[in-house]
C-alpha cells in the first residue's frame, strides 16, 4: 500500500498546472486547462436513440457535429433544470483514432486557478463502488476549499465509455 | 489532385532536377528530360514567347546530339546542360534578360554544340533579318550594344581593380568572387550582342577562376598577370566594336586563341593531371556498384540518418509507391509484348529514380537493390539478355520487396525510429546475379511468349510506335541506337500524364468542410426572418447569384476529392495475372473506363470487393483452356472490368466470358441450407443473388483462392457499407456480370427529411420505395401488437420511428402520419413519421469515433437552421427493429439501452 501512495506522491507533481474549475451542485471540479477547447453557452442538442442516458445527443459546433453529454447525469447525481449560467466546456479527449472532441454540461463555470503541488493529494478512496475514484487524478484544497481534479480522458474518453457500455 | 497544366516554371524545375540526376552513359535518363522539354515546347505560354521556344528547341537539339553520341557524354556536358536551363528559367523571368541568353549559348558552345547565337538573339521575328549579312550581328540592336560597350567597360575596369587588390591580399575570396562575376556577365551580355570572341574569352577565364574559387588551384602571380592579359585583351576588343559601332569601322573578329591557349595551358599545369576524367570515373564508379555495395553504404547503423529529412523522405515514399506501381504495371505489360523496348525503358526509368533518391538519402539497402535490378534490366535492354520469366519474376520479386522495405520506412516515420528494420536483399541479389550471368552464357530461361492470343486494343496500339521507331539510328551504334529510338518515341507515346499538384488531405478535408459549412450558413442567412421578409429585388439576386457561387465551390471543392479509378484498376492487372498462373487459366483482364472518378476516400473500400469478384470470375468463371476449346470458345478467358457514371452512381462492371453461374447449383444448395422453400418459384435473378450470403459457396472443392462463402459476403458488406448494392446478372454457358452501383462521393448522400416529433431524421433516397398516407383499411395487426400495411398486396411490417428512436412527442396515430416505404437487402418495411420536409442533398459528418456504430444511425448532417440532423442507417434500423420486437421500445428504455 505505501508503495502505491508513494507512486501517488510522485503522479500528483506532474499535475501541477493551470486548471478551469466548474460547479457541479455544491461540488467544484477542475479541469486542466489545456484540455478545454471552448466554452459555449447550451445550444439545441439532437438527441441520438441508443446511447447511455447521460449523452445528451449532438450538437453542431460551428460544422463539426461532435457529442454532448450530461456531467450531472454521468456522476449519477441527481438532475437539475438548465439555466442560464448552464454551459458546454467542449473538451479534447483521446480516442482510439486520435483526438476528439466533446462537450460537458456543467452547472456553471467559475475561474481559472492555478495549482501547485503541495495543493494536490491523490484521490482518496472510498469504500464499495460507490465512487470511481479511477475518474480523477487527484484532490486539490485551495483556499480552504476542495476541488477535484477530472480526468477528462478517463470519464469522457472512449475507453470511459465502452466501460460504462459494458457494465 | 488537382488537373491544372503545370507551368512553365515547374516543367523548367523538373528538368533541372533531372539533369542534375543524370550520370554520364544514362541515355535513358536524356530520354526523360526530352519528354519535359516536349511538354515545355508544346506548353502554350512558351509558344508565345518565341524566345524561350528557340531556346528551348536548340536545347532539345543539343539534347539530341547527346543521344546521337555528337556531343560529348560527360559530365562536364551535364553540368554546361544544367546551367542552360538556369539561363532559360531566368529568361522565363524576363524576357529581355539577354545576357542569360548569351550565356545559354556559351555553355552549349563550351561543350561543343553548334549553335548560331543570332538564332537565339532577338526571338524568332528577328530571323527574316538574318539575309542582310555585311553588318556584323552585334550591330543589329545598336541599344543593346551601347549598353553591353558601357557596362563592360566599367566591368573590366572594376576586375583590374580588384586584381590589383588581390595581389595585395591573395587569400580576399571576396575579390575572386567579384571578379568572377564581373566576367561571368561580360559573358553573358557578350554573348547577348553577338560577340562570340569576347564571349569564349571570358568563358574560358571565368573557368579558371572557378577553379581557384573552389581552391582547386591558387591565385599566384601567374593566375594574376593571365587575368590582368584577359583583362586587357577583352579592353581592346570593346574599344574595336566601339570603333566599328561609332566609326562605321570594318570589323575585324579579334584571335583569341593565343588567350584561350594560355589560359587552358595554365589550367592543365595546375590541375589537369590530378583530376580524373569525370565520365571515366563515373562510369566505372557505375560498373562496380553492380559487384559491391558502394563504399558509403553504411555497416547497418542503428541511427537510421535518412530521417533527418523527414520532408525529403515522405516526398521519396509516396513517389516511390507510384513508381512501383508503375514498375508492376509495365512489367506485367511486359509480358505480353516481351520485345517492347519502349516497355523495358519504363521499367529501367522509375528504378532508376529510386536508385537516385535513396542513394541521396543514404538508404543503401533500397539503393543497392534498385541499382542491381536496373543493372539486369540494361543488360536486357542491351541485347545481353534476352527478357524471359524468371526475370519478370525477379523484376516483381523486387517490386514487392522494396514495397516492403519502403513500407517500413513509411511506418518509420509515422511511429518512430524504432520500428526501422534491416532487410536482407542478398537473395535477389545473388538471384539477379545469377540471371545476369545466366543470360550471358547463353542459358537463359524460356523466351516469354506473349500470354494472351488476343492482346487488349489498348496494348496493341500502344506497341504501334514502339515498333515502328521515328528515328532511323545508324544500326552501329548498338545499344544507344535503341535509346536514342525510344527516347524520341517515348513522348509521342506519353500523352496522358496530367499536371496535378500534391495536396495533404487533411487540408483538403478541412476546405471541403469549410465550403460545407458556407453553404450552410449562407442558407441560414436567407431563411433569417428578418432576411426573408424583405422583398427588395437586389436582395434576391444578389442572393441567387451567392448561392450561385457557393454552389460552384462546393463543387469544385468535392471534386477535389475525386480521383479517377485507374489505380485501383491496375492493381487487379496484377492479381490477374497470378491467379491465372495460379489456376492454370488464360486470362486477358480489358479495362475500360478508367478515368472515371470515384471519392478518393471510396478508393480504398472498393478494393477488396474487387479483388473477390475478380477471384470469382477467374477461378469460377473462367473455364480451363481445355475446356474452353471443346466449348468452341478462345482458350483465353476474358475478364472485362469497367467503371461508368450513370445518374448519380459509379458503376462499376466486372464481366467475364466463361461459363456464367449454375442457377440449378445454387437452388440445390439453397435448398440444402433451407434458404429458399421447396416448391416456392423464385426468379432466376433473385436465386443467382443467394450467394451473396455469407457461407454461401457452389465450389465442390476449396481451392485456396476461393471457395469458402466468404468473398462474395465480404463484396455485398463492402458495397453496402459504401451505401451501394451489388447485383449478379448472368447468362448460362456465357458468363456473368456483377454490377456494383455505388454513390459518386461519400461525403454527400440524397435524403429525405423527415420529422419525428420535434426531430428530424434524413432517410438516404436510394432506399426510399414510396411514401403515402397509410389506409386504415390496409391497416392489420398479429396478436394485437405486430403491426402491418398491405401496399400493393404485400404485407410490410410497420416501424414506429418514434418508438424505436424513443421520441416523446411524436403522433402515435398512424392514420395521422405518413408511411415511407423503405428497401434494405431486398427487404421493405413501413417506417412511420410525422410528416416529410423536403428532399435535400446532405453533407454526411460522422458523430465520431466516440458514437459509432449506434443503430440505425449512419451519421450526421447540418441542417439549414445550424441544428444536426441524424441520418438514418435502414440496416440497421431494421435489424434493431427485429431485436426489440414488434412491441419496439417504450421511450424511456429507449434511451437506457
Amino acid at each position: 500500500m505505501a508503495t502505491i501512495e508513494q507512486a501517488q506522491k510522485k503522479n500528483v507533481k506532474a499535475l501541477a498546472g493551470k486548471y478551469l474549475t466548474f460547479d457541479l451542485g455544491k461540488e467544484e471540479y477542475c479541469i486542466g486547462i489545456l484540455k478545454v477547447r471552448e466554452i459555449i453557452g447550451l445550444l439545441e442538442i439532437t438527441a441520438v436513440p441508443h446511447t447511455p442516458r447521460y449523452i445528451k445527443g449532438v450538437i453542431n459546433l460551428r460544422g463539426s457535429v461532435i457529442p454532448v453529454l450530461d456531467l450531472r447525469t454521468k456522476f449519477d447525481m441527481e438532475a437539475k433544470e438548465y439555466t442560464e449560467r448552464t454551459c458546454i466546456i467542449v473538451v479534447e479527449v483521446q480516442g482510439e483514432s486520435g483526438a476528439v472532441l466533446v462537450g460537458m454540461i456543467v452547472d456553471s463555470v467559475s475561474e481559472v486557478l492555478n495549482i501547485s503541488e503541495t495543493e494536490i493529494e491523490p484521490p482518496p478512496t472510498f469504500g464499495g463502488d460507490a465512487v470511481e475514484t479511477d475518474n480523477f487524478l487527484g484532490m486539490a484544497k485551495v483556499k480552504g476549499r476542495v476541488k477535484i481534479l477530472l480526468d477528462t480522458d478517463k470519464v469522457i474518453g472512449e475507453t470511459g465509455l465502452g466501460r460504462q457500455a459494458a457494465a | 489532385m488537382v488537373g491544372a497544366e503545370r507551368s512553365v516554371n515547374e516543367l523548367l524545375d523538373d528538368m533541372a532536377v533531372k539533369i542534375m540526376m543524370i550520370e554520364p552513359g544514362d541515355l535513358s535518363a536524356v530520354g526523360e528530360l526530352l519528354e519535359v522539354l516536349e511538354r515545355l515546347t508544346g506548353h502554350e505560354e512558351v509558344a508565345s514567347r518565341a524566345l524561350l521556344l528557340q531556346m528551348a528547341s536548340v536545347y532539345q537539339e543539343a539534347l539530341q546530339a547527346l543521344i546521337m553520341a555528337e556531343l560529348p557524354d560527360t559530365a562536364e556536358s551535364y553540368q554546361q546542360l544544367a546551367e542552360c536551363i538556369s539561363r532559360m528559367q531566368e529568361v522565363r523571368r524576363n524576357p529581355e534578360d539577354q545576357r542569360a541568353v548569351a550565356a545559354f549559348c556559351s555553355h552549349l558552345q563550351s561543350i561543343g554544340c553548334g549553335i548560331d547565337p543570332a538564332r537565339l538573339s532577338g526571338g524568332g521575328q528577328r530571323q527574316g533579318r538574318q539575309e542582310d549579312k555585311d553588318e556584323p550581328e552585334f550591330l543589329r540592336d545598336k541599344e543593346l550594344l551601347e549598353c553591353f560597350i558601357d557596362e563592360t567597360g566599367e566591368y573590366l575596369g572594376a576586375i583590374e581593380a580588384q586584381v590589383l587588390e588581390l595581389e595585395k591580399a591573395p587569400g580576399n575570396s571576396e575579390a575572386i568572387n567579384a571578379i568572377f562575376r564581373a566576367f561571368h556577365t561580360i559573358k553573358g551580355t557578350a554573348g547577348s550582342v553577338s560577340l562570340p570572341e569576347i564571349s569564349s574569352l571570358a568563358h574560358a577565364i571565368e573557368n579558371l577562376l572557378d577553379e581557384v574559387r573552389s581552391d582547386r588551384i591558387s591565385m599566384d602571380a601567374e593566375v594574376i598577370e593571365l587575368v590582368l592579359a584577359v583583362d586587357d585583351c577583352l579592353k581592346l576588343m570593346v574599344a574595336h566594336v566601339q570603333d566599328v559601332y561609332e566609326n562605321g569601322v570594318a570589323y575585324q573578329p579579334a584571335a583569341i586563341d593565343g588567350q584561350l591557349a594560355l589560359i587552358s595551358g595554365v589550367l592543365g599545369k595546375k590541375c589537369g593531371a590530378g583530376r580524373p576524367a569525370p565520365a571515366e570515373a563515373a562510369a566505372a564508379a557505375q560498373d562496380a556498384a553492380g559487384e559491391q555495395p558502394p563504399p558509403s553504404a553504411p555497416a547497418g547503423g542503428p541511427v537510421p540518418d535518412f530521417l533527418k529529412d523527414s520532408d525529403l523522405l515522405s516526398g521519396f515514399i509516396s513517389e516511390a509507391f507510384e513508381h512501383l506501381e508503375s514498375i508492376e504495371l509495365n512489367v506485367l505489360e511486359l509480358e505480353q509484348n516481351p520485345n517492347d523496348p519502349e516497355i523495358i525503358n519504363n521499367i529501367f526509368r522509375p528504378f532508376h529514380t529510386i536508385k537516385g533518391v535513396s542513394g541521396f538519402l543514404n538508404l543503401m539497402t533500397i539503393n543497392r537493390l534498385a541499382h542491381a535490378t536496373e543493372n539486369l534490366l540494361d543488360d536486357v535492354r542491351n541485347d545481353r539478355l534476352t527478357m524471359n520469366s524468371g526475370i519478370i519474376d525477379i523484376v516483381l520479386g523486387v517490386g514487392d520487396f522494396l514495397r516492403t522495405m519502403i513500407q517500413n520506412l513509411s511506418d518509420v516515420l509515422d511511429k518512430g525510429p524504432q520500428y526501422y528494420q534491416q532487410y536482407d536483399i542478398n537473395d535477389f541479389l545473388v538471384r539477379i546475379r545469377a540471371c545476369q550471368a545466366g543470360g550471358e552464357a547463353g542459358e537463359a530461361g524460356e523466351p516469354v511468349q506473349p500470354l494472351a492470343a488476343v492482346p487488349p486494343a489498348r496494348e496493341a496500339e500502344a506497341a504501334g510506335p514502339a515498333a515502328d521507331p521515328p528515328v532511323a539510328a545508324p544500326p552501329a551504334n548498338g545499344g544507344k541506337t535503341v535509346e536514342a529510338a525510344m527516347a524520341a518515341a517515348g513522348p509521342a507515346q506519353k500523352k496522358n500524364i496530367e499536371a496535378a499538384i500534391k495536396v495533404d488531405i487533411n487540408k483538403l478535408d478541412g476546405l471541403v468542410n469549410a465550403v460545407g459549412e458556407l453553404v450552410i450558413m449562407q442558407a441560414m442567412v436567407r431563411h433569417n426572418p428578418l432576411i426573408a421578409g424583405l422583398s427588395d429585388p437586389k436582395l434576391n439576386k444578389d442572393f441567387s447569384q451567392l448561392t450561385r457561387i457557393t454552389t460552384e465551390l462546393q463543387k469544385t471543392a468535392m471534386s477535389m476529392r475525386m480521383v479517377p479509378i485507374r489505380q485501383t484498376f491496375q492493381k487487379m492487372t496484377r492479381l490477374v495475372r497470378d491467379l491465372s498462373k495460379k489456376t492454370g487459366k488464360l486470362v486477358n483482364l480489358v479495362m475500360e473506363g478508367e478515368e472515371t472518378e470515384i471519392d478518393r476516400n471510396m478508393v480504398d473500400s472498393i478494393y477488396d470487393p474487387l479483388v473477390h469478384m475478380i477471384r470469382n470470375s477467374v477461378d469460377h468463371g473462367v473455364q480451363t483452356p481445355s475446356e474452353r476449346r471443346k466449348r468452341g470458345k478462345p482458350e483465353a478467358g476474358t475478364v472485362r472490368l469497367s467503371a461508368y457514371q450513370k445518374g448519380g452512381n459509379i458503376i462499376i462492371e466486372i464481366a467475364d466470358d466463361g461459363e456464367g453461374v449454375n442457377t440449378e447449383k445454387i437452388r440445390e444448395k439453397a435448398l440444402q441450407r433451407g434458404l429458399i422453400q421447396p416448391g416456392s418459384s423464385y426468379a432466376e435473378h433473385e436465386i443467382n443473388n443467394l450467394i451473396f450470403l455469407p457461407g454461401f459457396s457452389t465450389a465442390d472443392k476449396i481451392t485456396d483462392v476461393s471457395g469458402r462463402g466468404v468473398g462474395m459476403d465480404v463484396v455485398k458488406k463492402g458495397v453496402e457499407k459504401l451505401r451501394g448494392k451489388v447485383e449478379l446478372q448472368s447468362t448460362p454457358g456465357e458468363g456473368s456480370l456483377f454490377l456494383m452501383h455505388l454513390p459518386l462521393t461519400l461525403a454527400i448522400i440524397d435524403g429525405i427529411v423527415v420529422r419525428v416529433g420535434s426531430e428530424r431524421y434524413i432517410i438516404p433516397t436510394i432506399a426510399i420505395r414510396e411514401s403515402m398516407r397509410p389506409k386504415m383499411d390496409n391497416y392489420n395487426t398479429v396478436q394485437g401488437r405486430g403491426e402491418t400495411l398491405l401496399v400493393r398486396d404485400t404485407l410490410l411490417p410497420i416501424i414506429r420511428l418514434y418508438k424505436l428512436f424513443g421520441v416523446a412527442d411524436a403522433g402515435m396515430d398512424i392514420s395521422q402520419g405518413i408511411v415511407v416505404v423503405v428497401e434494405n437487402e431486398g427487404r421493405q418495411r413501413a417506417l412511420l413519421v410525422d410528416e416529410l420536409l423536403g428532399k435535400q442533398e446532405v453533407v454526411i459528418k460522422s458523430l465520431g469515433g466516440y458514437m459509432k456504430d449506434i443503430k440505425g444511425v449512419a451519421g450526421g448532417t447540418i441542417l439549414g437552421d445550424g441544428r444536426v440532423g441524424l441520418i438514418l442507417d435502414l440496416a440497421g434500423l431494421i435489424s434493431a427493429s427485429e431485436e426489440m420486437g414488434p412491441g419496439g421500445l417504450n421511450p424511456s428504455n429507449a434511451i437506457e439501452q
